[in-house]
């Protein structure tokens, strides 16, 4: 088979420097927040925005963006890897600790899945267990401006430890399930949990 | 008139030409003047009309008349999956027959 | 046996400066196939470790041409691509490419002298280009007017060639409009494209236009929109959006 040609002089925008260590393989580092998407930018008014938490929960929950205001707000400092490959240190944000939200659900005990829908009809699913402690929040600031709508704005989730696909942009509500369901890319062919440290991109079949 | 805020991911949708190459690769034949019908809406326009986002982990094209999607399509390190349920069906040409091994005197892929 | 969409090693064989930001690169290809104006080239960049970038440039000569063709390519700053083109690629040098791609955004001299409506914006106007000198070599003469926005006048690629296509006669007019500053003496417009430009441009046409819009994607959508509200019909508008300002 022939050898792939090899363009002379090229190296490309990644660097790798010595933060190594802090970058799951497969990745490179960008300083970059780019721009991803799998449709339109939804303009939601802030006066009807809604956060709705339902699914296999006591009682529904609902915060107006007034409400969401009014929960105590965090700052995050986290490195972020999206699945194409580029991973950008300590990125900034501010927002609602997702720990902070299940303190006013009450969760049925058969509950052990979510799926976090966007405007636009986006969905990802995690397992329970990824979303506590710590590990995952809703952001609505980044870098210490408003998140714009490129980037999920008005708010979004952000996941961390997985991959990017994971934190779903213009996030207005999360589901509570018994079984896992299959959100958009990983139905698509994208791996089901995301570890990037574990490199799970890709379903296996 | 009011400038509105510049809207990058708005400015990186294209059309479906943009993935021409990439259709090819799974088709096998130049897609974009191929029509499609949309699942959602029936809107029924050549494919070169979608609307492609490929700023993401995979490639989406969406119907230019209702926005839902038509195609989704990811490439794994050792395959291509394409999810087509949002396309009631796709018309894949068949392959031109080419005289053999003769550069510069075949027909080129537009068909 | 060759398929036109395998990937070749293409030689470029000269640089030729078109704006401060812009250069065009002729490569001699192996495999060359007589594409379409419209169509365009996905070129792939493979760094040492294997690391690769793709993107797909408009090819700006006219299939008349034999055995090489012209990318036109604007140097996007931090583009990761362009920057190669502009700062490191010199003739001799080779580039994996594939091509000729696209069946949806071309256009052919045909029978029929239909009058065209051509609508660029900044590095857009690379395809329309190829349209252009494919209808000279083609000597069509079938009626074409090319409305053409540029930042400034020193944006303004192709401009000389431009003005000697205007003039021989062949049925084009050219329309240039110049967003963001004019030199003293301009004739042309002074403003960001508009419905009431397009209209100005298209009304002479008549009827039966075919036209092509190429450039950034709000530019396009909003010529688009005007040519839909002056009642040309959907089917004869196809449009090439090139992302916020070109493939970088």
């Amino acid at each position: 088979m022939a050898e792939q040609f090899v363009s002379r002089g090229f190296v490309g925008k990644r660097r790798q420097g010595d933060q190594s260590k802090r970058l799951p393989p497969g990745q490179y580092l960008t300083d970059d927040f780019p721009v991803l998407s799998a449709g339109p930018t939804p303009r939601i008014a802030l006066d009807k925005w809604v956060f709705t938490v339902d699914g296999l929960l006591k009682k529904k929950v609902e915060w107006t963006w007034q409400d969401f205001l009014k929960l105590p707000m965090q700052s995050f400092l986290v490195d972020i890897s999206c699945v194409t490959k580029w991973t950008h240190l300590d990125m900034r944000w501010e927002g609602v600790s997702l720990d902070t939200l299940m303190e006013y659900i009450e969760l049925d005990p058969k509950a052990m899945y979510v799926t976090a829908s966007g405007h636009g009809g986006y969905t990802t699913n995690l397992p329970l267990t990824d979303i506590i402690n710590a590990q995952a929040f809703i952001a609505l600031k980044y870098d210490g401006r408003d998140l714009s709508p490129d980037h999920g704005g008005p708010a979004r989730m952000v996941v961390p430890h997985l991959y990017f696909w994971k934190s779903a942009k213009w996030i207005r509500g999360l589901t509570f399930m018994e079984e896992d369901k299959r959100g958009f890319w990983e139905s698509a062919g994208y791996h089901n949990h995301g570890d990037p440290w574990q490199e799970e991109r890709y379903s296996s079949w | 008139m009011e400038e509105v805020a510049l809207d990058l991911n708005h400015e990186l949708m294209l059309d479906a030409n943009a993935v021409a190459g990439t259709l090819f690769d799974i088709f096998g034949v130049e897609m974009t003047a191929s029509p499609t019908e949309c699942a959602h809406c029936g809107n029924e326009d050549d494919m070169g009309t979608l609307l492609a986002f490929t700023q993401g982990p995979g490639i989406v094209l969406r119907c230019s008349a209702c926005g839902q999607v038509i195609l989704r399509i990811v490439k794994t390190s050792d395959s291509v999956l394409l999810d087509a349920r949002g396309a009631v069906y796709l018309r894949i040409m068949n392959p031109k027959p080419q005289p053999e091994g003769i550069p510069g005197e075949n027909d080129s892929l537009g068909g | 046996m060759k398929s036109s969409i395998d990937w070749q090693i293409a030689m470029l064989t000269a640089v030729k400066p078109e704006t401060p930001w812009v250069k065009s690169f002729t490569f001699s290809l192996p495999d060359w196939y007589r594409h379409k104006a419209g169509q365009h080239y996905d070129v792939r960049l493979t760094a040492e470790d294997g690391y690769q970038a793709q993107r797909s440039y408009s090819i700006a000569s006219e299939p008349e041409r034999e055995g090489e063709i012209d990318l036109t390519v604007e140097r996007i700053k931090d583009g990761e691509v362009s920057t190669y083109f502009h700062d490191v690629l010199e003739p001799g040098d080779k580039v994996e490419l594939r091509g000729p791609i696209g069946g949806y955004f071309v256009w052919e001299v045909g029978l029929l002298p239909e009058p065209l409506l051509l609508i660029a914006g900044g590095s857009g106007v690379v395809p329309l280009m190829a349209m252009l000198r494919h209808k000279a070599a083609s000597h069509s003469k079938n009626p074409t007017h090319l409305l053409y926005s540029s930042r400034t006048f020193e944006d303004v690629i192709y401009f000389q060639e431009l003005e000697k296509l205007n003039a021989n006669g062949s049925g084009l007019k050219v329309f240039h409009t110049l967003t963001r500053g004019h030199p003293q003496g301009w004739k042309g417009f002074t403003r960001r494209l508009d419905a009431a430009m397009v209209q100005e441009v298209i009304s002479p046409l008549g009827s039966g236009v075919q036209a092509f819009l190429c450039g950034p994607t709000r530019m396009v959508e909003s010529a688009a929109n005007a040519l839909v509200e002056l009642g040309l019909p959907a089917m004869q508008v196809r449009t090439e959006r090139f992302g916020p300002s070109g493939p970088g």
